[in-house]
């Protein structure tokens, strides 16, 4: 199974499956990205100078991490940043002034000289989640109007890889009324960024909306009343799978959301394209994959290390403070140095902090690669096994284990 | 000077023996020692005696020596390891009894050993001695045969309760006879069952013939026809042997089991409440000694399931009926497992949404059927007593057809919440108005609704005009309250003046029907 969209800037291939599970390659722009695969937040800028790696706190350590600055004392871990997204609205988390705006995006990412050894995909988010309490993304402090014109110039700006449009997330108590309201508006940006991205020679993901089947038949019903199905397909390359945050920690909606859109997908012919869960990472990876989502992207790693969590796998984490340093193989925790950190000797939290967030991500990404194997292995039963190890101590978690156990991969009986 | 804590023998022997008093818990013991012994055949004869029950035991075994005879009669010198007698209870359940008698034949000698008097010398606090004789025989002819004289049983577990049907039942559902072993995959060795009872006790038959092994009701895996189309669906999960590891250690959990319907349910072989069968036992031996129905999530009924999960590594009470070592760390990682397991089951698809979803629809139908002869009633009613409200949404009902039929009767309901005092705001005349709606105008007011914000009263009927008339004269919820229903009004004083116009509108319907008879 293979398709090339654009030639030489876009192509998914899936190479392995097991039940609905599958292993595949995205290459964009010359990035090569091993799928399922995460993709951690990153913010490349916020409020910092280019001493400071242009960002602060825990997002500053992490780039160090990423390009092996002194400061850490490690080698680039560039294999753990394969694949990195940055939403366009976390610029407006900051009080920017217009110049440090035109400052920050004067020149793409990955053509800082500061950011050299870092050649992963960055994907960027059009920033749609701001807009779930019918807000509006407000850009005022640096004067911009944030329509989908001046996100589609930010997200090109960056020298993104994959972009989205500009969309309005559902919430789980949004009316019929107002899903399709915003559905509609949705479709005004999708209007506007395809005539806006003829030339982007990266991917281009859809946003889709919904909690089911029928919701999200609906959103393309609507989304298609705008603009043609033809010219859907045209003008993008992937979907990126929306509003789930809300309904995070509930397994059972997940798994039906994932279901669901993959049979909406293969019904509007878009099969072939990759999935992109948007916001959900940490225990719900697995599962996630086994149902045929291709990518996800997360802050988990870090909200929990702010949180005082220590990852050991993706079910299991322990406070920082009772964390048994020496167990970890990962290039953070074999740091004596940075060990030093993280058991709080140093002067700034984001210090204490950063490293232990590089540990939640490698474990993360680990997990990851793992999950990839197994599904290389041919049949499910390497997979089934990742389920049994992963989720046979946790109550809370199996009976989704199970279920898709049974539903994707073949089943126990 | 340290001092060993003594044990007294008496007592211990009695309390042991104390816990037995159904003279099954007999037949159980006997099979597991048979079973033990490598028998192929074993013969259990009850008679019933003005004292108790004289029961006899023959097996095929390989018998007992001198050694094994000490185990027999000892407490706590068993010389089993892990399997069910490991702690040498079980024969003691002998010793209530008037005569003990065990002839054994093992590598050509043939054993005698008699105690006489067990139980009474026991409740004397006396030690009761057997006395041992030897002698040689041919070999090839090992056996053993034990008789016990005058069993006592305790109060409601007498000889003639008995039934083989009880029995049958008991074997299968108690015993080593009611092992689901067979389902492993290794060998079991096959042994039959023989129980007799004496004429007096049940005549029905001659013997009952049995086999050690519980057999699974037939798999049914599709719904069929009729009422109740889950009713005999029954699958069976294959047998599983997990080894399970637990701080210190690592056991093996086998286990098997179906779910099924009711009727494929009623064909298992069942002990006591049949409805309180089901579930997840947990045996050892393959012998079913306690429920762990904590293994079913809290979405499904234990009812459908019967599972067995042996563990060699539980340990029992005294009178086998629990579980002992249950805040031991292995029986934690056992029912882990099981849980686990169980968890599979069910999100089988075929028991999400073929087995469940059968019932689902048998049920259903079933609904659409009941509703369907309701409804026939209810029509019936109807064409026989016309229409007649019997709460207040048909109140209002009656009420919108009245005006539908009176122009000059200018109301509508805008809000109806049928759980509030006041039900209903109708415009009336172009004002909303709060209405209390009842059935009858005597219902309003034994309900004790507080009428000062009440403006209207719609009811079908007045109700009982002396129920009213006491109202008048002993007072409403501490106010004075008159009914002037020829003004169409309540009015209630309690300190001031709270007046409530009364819609009844059984009348305001029959002047229509009359008005058209007229026509």
């Amino acid at each position: 199974m293979s398709r090339t969209i654009t030639e030489n800037t876009f192509n998914f291939e899936v190479n392995a499956t097991a039940g609905d599970a599958r292993t595949g390659t995205l290459h964009v722009n010359g990035t090569r990205l091993k799928t399922p695969n995460l993709f951690p937040v990153m913010n490349f800028y916020a409020g910092g100078t280019e001493n400071s790696v242009y960002g602060g706190g825990v997002h500053r350590t992490m780039k160090e991490f990423m390009i092996g600055a002194e400061r850490v004392s490690v080698d680039p871990l560039t294999n753990y940043f394969d694949a990195t997204m940055m939403s366009v609205s976390s610029l407006t988390d900051y009080n920017l002034t217009r110049k440090r705006f035109e400052a920050y995006l004067d020149t793409p990412i990955k053509e800082r000289e500061l950011f050299e050894p870092f050649e992963g995909t960055v994907f960027a988010d059009s920033g749609g989640f701001k807009f779930l309490n019918n807000a509006e993304i407000d850009g005022s402090d640096f004067e911009e109007d944030m329509d989908q014109r001046t996100v589609y110039q930010i997200q090109k700006q960056l020298g993104s890889d994959i972009i989205v449009n500009l969309d309005h997330p559902i919430a789980p108590d949004d009316s019929h009324q107002e899903r399709v309201k915003k559905a509609e508006r949705t479709a005004e940006n999708i209007h506007t960024f395809l005539s806006l991205t003829r030339d982007f020679d990266g991917a281009q993901y859809l946003t889709l909306h919904g909690y089911n089947y029928s919701m999200m038949n609906e959103y393309l019903d609507v989304i298609t009343d705008s603009v043609p199905q033809g010219v859907l397909h045209e003008g993008f390359d992937g979907i990126a799978l929306g509003s789930l945050v809300p309904k995070k920690d509930d397994r059972g909606a997940l798994i039906q959301a994932v279901t669901d859109c993959r049979e909406v997908m293969a019904e509007w012919g878009m099969e072939d394209w990759p999935l992109h869960v948007l916001g959900i990472s940490s225990r719900a990876i697995p599962i996630l994959a086994a149902l045929g989502a291709d990518s996800f992207d997360s802050s988990t790693h870090i909200h929990n290390a702010i949180n005082g969590k220590y990852s050991h796998s993706l079910m299991d984490h322990s406070p920082i403070k009772e964390a048994d340093f020496s167990k970890c193989d990962c290039p953070v925790c074999q740091s004596d140095h940075l060990v030093n950190w993280m058991r709080g000797n140093t002067e700034y939290k984001k210090d204490i902090l950063g490293p232990v967030a590089m540990h939640n991500l490698i474990v993360q990404k680990r997990e990851l690669a793992d999950i990839r194997n197994r599904i290389q292995q041919g049949g499910e039963d390497a997979l089934v096994d990742y389920f049994e190890e992963t989720f046979g101590r946790d109550r809370t978690m199996r009976q989704f284990a199970h279920q898709v156990v049974n539903q994707s991969l073949g089943g126990y009986f | 000077m340290k001092k060993s804590p003594k044990v007294n023998e008496v007592n211990e022997f009695l309390e042991i023996a104390s816990d037995f008093e159904d003279p099954l818990e007999v037949i159980r013991e006997s099979l597991s020692n048979s079973y033990d012994a490598g028998a192929s055949e074993v013969k259990i004869s009850i008679r019933n005696q003005p004292e108790g029950s004289d029961i006899i035991i023959e097996d095929d075994g390989h018998g007992m020596n001198e050694r094994d005879l000490e185990s027999f009669f000892d407490l706590g010198n068993s010389r089993k390891t892990d399997s069910i007698g490991y702690k040498g209870h079980g024969t003691k359940i002998f010793y209530k009894s008037d005569h003990i008698e065990v002839t054994t034949v093992r590598d050509g000698k043939s054993y005698r050993a008699v105690m006489e008097e067990p139980w009474e010398k026991l409740n004397r606090k006396e030690l009761p001695k057997y006395e041992l004789t030897k002698h040689s025989v041919r070999s090839g002819n090992s056996q053993t045969k034990i008789k016990i004289t005058n069993f006592r049983s305790g109060k409601g577990f007498n000889a003639e309760e008995l039934t083989y049907n009880k029995i049958h039942h008991y074997l299968k559902w108690k015993t080593i006879a009611g092992s689901l072993a067979h389902k492993f995959g290794e060998f079991q060795r096959e042994m039959d069952i023989i129980v007799e009872l004496d004429e007096d006790i049940d005549d029905t038959r001659d013997k009952l013939v049995t086999t050690n092994r519980l057999e699974l009701p037939e798999e049914q895996e599709e719904p069929g026809d009729g009422r109740f189309p889950a009713e005999r669906m029954c699958k069976h999960y294959p047998a599983e042997e997990i080894d399970v590891e637990y701080d210190g250690g690592e056991t093996t959990v086998q286990i098997v089991g179906m779910v099924g319907g009711k009727k494929a349910r009623n064909e298992l072989p069942t002990y006591g409440k049949h409805s309180s069968q089901f579930g997840v036992w947990l045996a050892k031996d393959h012998i079913k000694v306690e429920r762990h129905n904590e293994a079913i999530s809290h979405d499904n009924e234990y009812i459908h399931f019967f599972f067995v999960a042996n563990c060699q590594d539980i340990e029992l009470s005294a009178n086998r009926e629990t579980i002992r070592n249950k805040s031991s760390s292995v029986y934690q990682a056992v029912t882990e497992e099981i849980e686990y397991y169980l968890s599979k089951v069910m999100q089988d698809p075929w028991f999400k949404e073929e087995y469940l979803q059968t019932r689902k629809e048998g049920k259903h139908r079933r609904r659409m059927a009941n509703q369907q002869s309701s409804l026939k009633e209810r029509r019936e009613r109807i064409e026989a007593d016309g229409f007649n409200p019997a709460n207040s949404s048909e109140v209002l009902l009656g009420l919108e057809r009245a005006v539908n039929g009176n122009a000059s009767l200018t109301l509508s309901v805008e809000d109806f919440q049928p759980d509030a005092d006041v039900h209903a705001i109708v415009r009336h005349a172009g004002r909303l108005r709060n209405a209390a709606v009842h059935p009858t105008l005597t219902g309003l007011l034994n309900e004790e609704v507080p009428l000062e914000n009440v403006d209207l009263a719609v009811c079908w009927t007045q109700g009982d005009p002396a129920e009213l008339k006491e109202y008048e004269r002993n007072g409403y919820i501490g106010g004075e309250l008159s009914v002037q229903l020829e003004n169409g009004a309540l009015v209630y004083r309690d300190g001031e003046n709270h007046y409530t116009e009364v819609i009844e509108v059984k009348p305001l319907l029959e002047s229509k029907v009359s008005a058209t008879a007229d026509d």
